[in-house]
Order: structure tokens, then C-alpha cells, then sequence
């Protein structure tokens, strides 16, 4: 019984980390509309960032940590101004197709700057795990958890509360009206990009402490795609819910069912979980339910 | 000296370089050139080890064309084609390849090779000469592709059997196995070794086939079941990502499961990415190729002669033996078949009927290798397979046993 509640704990704080990852999902499309398919992507950018000042430039991770987060910020600063910015009053789709080319792009960027070989990531957090009892809890993705949750919290209140994320629901709402009001939509989303990409660099970190780095680390995008769709795409607060449950469905179909089946489905079960909620709800557990005039 | 005598020396001196400059010409045509066509990837997912592969097997070519060559009268040349590690990019080289260079053999590198080429080369006629261990699904008769190494699977049941006899006792050895279903040659590694220990229940206990991502988030609590389980190996063939975790899962847990690797995913590659060798010690590495270590061996001594006569400027290492095993039997297979048919009107069919006719013994690979018999029935040798068993002490890696004999393992 110990073990199975450990499995739960474990799960959840697993999809804790996706919900992170998430949040990079939904702060860029609470801004812009734009669902960004390039998210695993800049996770491994911040990881490479965190890598470089840490590992190559030999900084204390007091330093390297706070340097990295904003050296993150500007690179999701210069895509957005660089890849989206003249992409302003065009169609969404245009927006959307860009960020699948962004994927691309930093894929390949990366392994011309880093090449593929796979690199030892820093320790950022303590290797020894929490023992409780019987029960042992990884001590990167405790963090993480707290990490997320006093994240979501925050965005929850500057996206619902603070005047600027006010602005930001109105410019992903419509670009021109909201220009037309005097936001600056530009502003909007150039800072959605830049909370993107240090959230996707603390995330980065959660995942990636003292394991390894390569590219491949981007896929952890498309293990959050679950979580952000079935929280609905513009609700923070949501993600914790969905991570959570989709965290301890995948830990325990890994743990108890794939022993059994001799297979993979607890890298399923997510994408069915997802699929399940947007048959019943199309815009995700707490996604906006848009009302139109016609 | 009179002026007609002078005369005379000049003609005689002109004469004599006329006649050298004519016979330098009849030289070159009695040494008779066939092309290799090297299938490499420079731009792709293993760019960072191709330079040091490629070196490894040009350097064997070079050391070839100036040792047996020579005595044979035949000159191998050869280029390089970069496939991006692209299965669609080797597809669309291979009719030029074919066009430009008349190859009497490939030397290939991986999956997109074997994907790409599989149905082209027996209608083409050209063999194709790997590097990497086998797999169980390309596990077919007449096959125009080969592999000096049987299937990973092989080789870990090697493995297996060694630690089995080095433990001692009756009961069967316990372990478990990752595996990742995002890669089918990851599934297949799995499925072999699942089979084998079915079937041989006395000799091993499987205790869990363990499928993860390619970049696990966490392994904490699957490596727990491991330990609980009383697992007393953990085979690792897949890639060093999930070494790396699984090595995380263990401390966290203070487990000390020995796991084992492959080439691919060795005690190098994997130790650089936990930042240190010494991180892996007590663990092994395993397959049926020389292990790179620091001991004086005949494979070390010619990768010195290689390295210091023939211009090789890679690392000792397992990358580099595997570009030196590649390329020593490949020239092998295709000295046994100027042996056979003399130097003139070699072939591809011809090559690939020497690789059949007799064995490659493993003095012509320099021990790189071990003897290898092919037969038409695999795409690798099923009879006197060995293994050869590397480990990390006091961090560095050391040779813990060679010629470990590999069991049956029934095709899956």
C-alpha cells in the first residue's frame, strides 16, 4: 500500500512538471492565440542556456540560474520579435504555422551550436530523494511541484487580476480592437514569448537536474500537449488539476499495467485522457466557452 | 669529353627517361582499382562520432592498399557519401553512388542504410558490410547485408551467462531490462532477450522489461521495483539518456545493480554523461568487438601502427574500434575474394560469395573481431560467437573478460 500511494505521489509530481512545461503552452496562447508547437523546443534551449553558463563557463549556479532565466527571456524576445512580430493582424493559422517552423529551426539550430552529443546536466537540485517512511520522493520534482504551484498561483492572479494581464486576454481576444483601444499589442505578446521562455527554462531545470541533455529532451514538450489541452488552453490554474491527473493515470498504467502488457502504455494514456475530455468537453476541463453572435 | 660523346650520354639519358616515363604508366595499369562506397553521417544525429568512425575504417583501407594490396595488386579507393543518418537521403544517393562509383561493396552505418537499401542491393548485387551488432527483425536468409556481431540480444545473453558463472551457484540470475518502444531496434534488443530467458528458465529470471521514453523524466520508482525484485542485472542497450536516469534511480534508491551496456551507449559515452567515469564503476559494458582499454593487446597494437605509420588521428576508444572491426573485415572478406578469383574482374557477387567460403579469423581482424564463419541462413554468424566484457575500475575502463562464448538465442 506504501508503495502504491508512492506511485500516486510520484505521478502527480510528474505531471506537476508537465504542468509547467504547460504553462509555457497557455501564456503564450492567453496573449496571442497562438498555440506554440515549438515548446519542447525552447525547453531544450533554457536547458543549453543552464548547460553553458554552468558547465562551460563554470558560473555558481547562483549566478548561472538568475543569468540563464534571462538570457531565456531574451531569446523568446528575439523570436517573437524576429519569426512573429510582422505576423501582427494576420490570420492565427499563419502564427501557428510559424511556430512549426520555429520547431524545426531550433532543432537544427541546436545541433549546429551544440552538436548531438549527449552532456552531463548540472545538479541543480539535491540527488538524495525525501524518504517518508517507506516512501521516497524524488527531491528535483518536490521542488518542481512547489515550484509550479507557486507559479500557477502568480500568473493566475497577474493574468485575472493586474491590468497588464488584462491587456493580454484582450489582445489574444482580437489584435485590432485591442490596438484600437490603445494596448499595445506588439508589447503583449513580445513579454507572452519572454514568460514562455523562462518558464520553459525552469522547467529545464526541474527535468533535466543532474540526468543528461541532448535534443531529445524536447519531447518533453509533447508530454505537456495532454496536460495543456486538457486543462483548456487559457486556464492556469487548471494545469495543476490536469497535471496532476494525468500525472498519476501514466504513473500508475506505467507501474502496474505495463508490467503486465509488456508494452509502452503509460506513455499513452495521456494523449487517451485528452482525447476522452475534448470528445465530452471540446474546450478543455476550464477552457473559455466562447459565445458568438451570429 | 668530345662533343659526339656528350651527344651520345644525352640520348642515352633522354632515352632512359622516355623509357621510365612509359613504364610508370604500365605500373599503375597492373595494379588494379575497385571502389568502396562509404555511407557516413557528418550533418546528422551522429555527426560528433563520425569523424573519429570514419578515420577509424580509412585508415584500415590506407594501411590495407599499402600492405596486402600491394602484394595482391589491387588498390581499394573509396568515398565518402553523407546520408544525413536519413533513410530518404541514402535512397536518393544510391543510383548516383551506383553510376559514379561501380562499387564492389558498401560500407554502411546504421538503420537508414539498411532501411534505404535492404531491396536494392540484392538486385544490384553489391553487399553491404556493417559495424554495428544485428537486430532480430533483419534476422533473414540470403541476406545482402551484414553484420559482424550477432543481434544485441546475443550479446547480452552473452553477458548474462558470464555474470551467471562469475556470481556462481544454481539459481537463476535475476534482471531486468529497459527498453523504449520509440525506437523499433529498442523493442527488438528487449524481445530477443525476453525469449531467450523464457526458454531458459534455469539459467535466468527475468524480472521486468522496463519501456521509458528516450529521455526518461524519472526512473526513481521503477528502479525501486528493480531492487525489490532482487534484480541482479540491469541490461541498458538502448541510449545513454536512459542509462543516465536509471543510474539516478539507483542511487536514489542505494541500489547497487550492475547494468550493462553496449557500444553505442558504452562505458564512455554513458560516463561523460553523468559527468565522470568513476560514477560507473563496477558497471560493464559488453559485445562482441574489442574493448577499447588501456591494456597492451593485439587490437591496441594496431590501432598504434595505424596510428603512427598509416596517418589514423582518432582516440583510442570504442567508436574508433568499431570504424578499425568494420574496415579490417571488410578488406578481409574482399582479399578472400581476390584469392579466389584473382585481381581482374572483381565483383560485389563475388565478394559476397567469400564472405560465405571460408571464415575471417580473428588474427586478420587483429582481434578485433572474432573468428567470424558466415553462412547464407543469418546476416551475421551463428556459430562460435563471443563476447568480450569491459568494466570501470578505479575510473577507468579495464577488459574483464574476453572470448565469453554466446548461447543460442533462437530467432523472435
Amino acid at each position: 500500500m506504501v508503495y502504491f500511494i508512492n506511485d500516486i505521489i510520484t505521478g502527480a509530481l510528474i505531471g506537476l512538471l508537465y504542468s509547467l512545461v504547460a504553462m509555457g503552452f497557455v501564456v503564450i496562447y492567453r496573449a496571442s492565440k497562438v498555440f506554440n508547437f515549438a515548446q519542447g523546443e525552447l525547453v531544450i534551449i533554457g536547458g543549453f542556456i543552464v548547460w553553458y553558463t554552468t558547465m562551460e563557463v563554470e558560473l555558481s549556479l547562483w549566478l548561472s540560474i538568475p543569468l540563464s532565466l534571462v538570457l531565456a527571456g531574451i531569446v523568446g524576445y528575439l523570436i517573437e520579435r524576429i519569426f512573429l512580430t510582422k505576423l501582427i493582424g494576420e490570420s492565427v493559422f499563419s502564427m501557428v504555422m510559424v511556430t512549426v517552423g520555429l520547431l524545426i529551426l531550433l532543432r537544427g539550430v541546436v545541433l549546429l551550436l551544440f552538436g548531438p552529443a549527449v552532456r552531463p546536466f548540472p545538479i541543480i537540485f539535491p540527488l538524495k530523494p525525501l524518504f517518508l517512511g517507506d516512501m521516497l520522493i524524488p527531491m528535483n520534482l518536490l521542488i518542481g511541484g512547489i515550484i509550479t504551484i507557486v507559479a500557477a498561483v502568480g500568473l493566475s492572479w497577474f493574468f485575472n487580476r493586474t491590468r497588464s494581464g488584462l491587456r493580454m486576454t484582450a489582445v489574444a481576444e482580437d489584435h485590432v480592437v485591442a490596438s484600437s483601444m490603445g494596448i499595445s499589442v506588439k508589447g503583449s505578446i513580445a513579454f507572452a514569448w519572454v514568460l514562455g521562455a523562462i518558464l520553459s527554462t525552469i522547467g529545464a531545470m526541474i527535468f533535466l537536474s543532474g540526468k543528461s541533455l541532448t535534443f531529445l529532451a524536447s519531447d518533453i514538450g509533447f508530454a505537456a500537449l495532454p496536460v495543456a489541452l486538457f486543462a483548456g488552453l487559457e486556464s492556469i490554474g487548471g494545469l495543476i488539476l490536469a497535471g496532476v491527473i494525468i500525472g498519476i493515470a501514466q504513473s500508475l498504467t506505467t507501474n502496474y499495467l505495463d508490467p503486465l502488457i509488456g508494452g509502452s502504455l503509460g506513455s499513452v494514456v495521456p494523449y487517451i485522457i485528452m482525447l476522452a475530455i475534448l470528445l465530452i468537453r471540446p474546450t478543455g476541463l476550464f477552457g473559455w466557452r466562447a459565445i458568438e453572435r451570429v | 669529353m668530345t662533343y659526339k660523346t656528350r651527344l651520345g650520354l644525352r640520348g642515352l639519358l633522354a632515352a632512359g627517361a622516355i623509357a621510365v616515363t612509359t613504364a610508370m604508366p604500365f605500373k599503375a595499369q597492373a595494379e588494379t582499382t575497385y571502389n568502396l562506397a562509404l555511407l557516413s553521417d557528418f550533418s546528422g544525429p551522429y555527426a560528433d562520432i563520425m569523424p573519429i568512425l570514419a578515420g577509424g575504417r580509412e585508415a584500415v583501407f590506407t594501411w590495407w592498399n599499402e600492405t596486402r594490396g600491394k602484394e595482391l595488386g589491387v588498390r581499394l579507393n573509396y568515398k565518402n557519401y553523407e546520408t544525413r543518418y536519413d533513410a530518404a537521403q541514402v535512397a536518393s544517393l544510391w543510383p548516383g553512388i551506383k553510376s559514379e562509383l561501380d562499387p564492389i561493396a558498401v560500407v554502411g552505418l546504421g538503420g537508414p542504410d539498411v532501411a534505404a537499401l535492404s531491396e536494392r542491393l540484392p538486385e544490384d548485387k553489391i553487399p553491404m558490410f556493417m559495424a554495428t551488432a544485428a537486430y532480430g527483425y533483419a534476422w533473414q536468409s540470403d541476406a545482402w547485408i551484414f553484420n559482424p556481431r550477432p543481434t544485441y540480444s546475443h550479446e547480452s545473453a552473452g553477458f548474462l551467462a558470464w555474470l551467471k558463472e562469475k556470481r556462481g551457484g544454481d539459481e537463476p540470475l535475476k534482471f531486468a531490462v529497459m527498453a523504449s518502444e520509440a525506437s523499433p531496434a529498442y523493442v527488438d534488443m528487449a524481445k530477443g532477450l525476453e525469449l531467450y530467458a523464457e526458454e531458459n528458465p534455469e539459467e535466468l529470471d527475468l524480472v521486468e522489461v522496463i519501456y521509458t521514453e528516450v529521455q526518461p523524466t524519472d526512473l526513481t520508482t521503477q528502479m525501486r521495483r528493480v531492487a525489490r525484485a532482487g534484480a541482479e542485472a540491469l541490461i541498458i542497450q538502448t541510449n545513454t539518456s536512459i542509462v543516465v536516469a536509471a543510474k539516478r534511480g539507483l542511487q536514489a534508491n542505494g541500489a547497487d545493480i550492475p547494468i550493462m551496456m553496449s557500444s553505442h551507449n558504452g562505458l564512455p559515452a554513458s560516463g561523460g554523461a553523468l559527468g565522470g567515469l568513476e560514477q560507473l564503476e563496477g558497471d560493464y559494458e559488453a559485445y562482441g568487438m574489442a574493448v577499447a582499454a588501456d591494456e597492451d593487446t593485439p587490437s591496441r597494437q594496431f590501432y598504434e601502427t595505424l596510428v603512427s605509420d598509416h596517418g589514423l588521428d582518432a582516440p583510442w576508444n570504442v567508436v574508433t574500434a568499431m570504424g578499425i572491426s568494420q574496415g579490417l573485415y571488410t578488406v578481409a572478406v574482399i582479399g578472400h575474394a581476390i584469392e579466389e578469383n584473382g585481381a581482374e574482374g572483381l565483383t560485389g557477387e563475388k565478394v559476397r560469395e567469400a564472405l560465405f567460403a571460408g571464415p575471417i579469423t580473428t588474427e586478420e581482424t587483429h582481434g578485433f573481431l572474432p573468428t567470424l564463419t558466415f553462412t547464407p541462413e543469418a546476416p551475421f554468424p551463428l556459430k562460435g560467437l563471443k563476447v568480450n566484457v569491459g568494466t570501470v575500475k578505479n575510473g577507468k575502463i579495464s577488459i574483464e573478460a574476453t572470448g565469453v562464448d554466446v548461447p543460442d538465442v533462437h530467432k523472435w
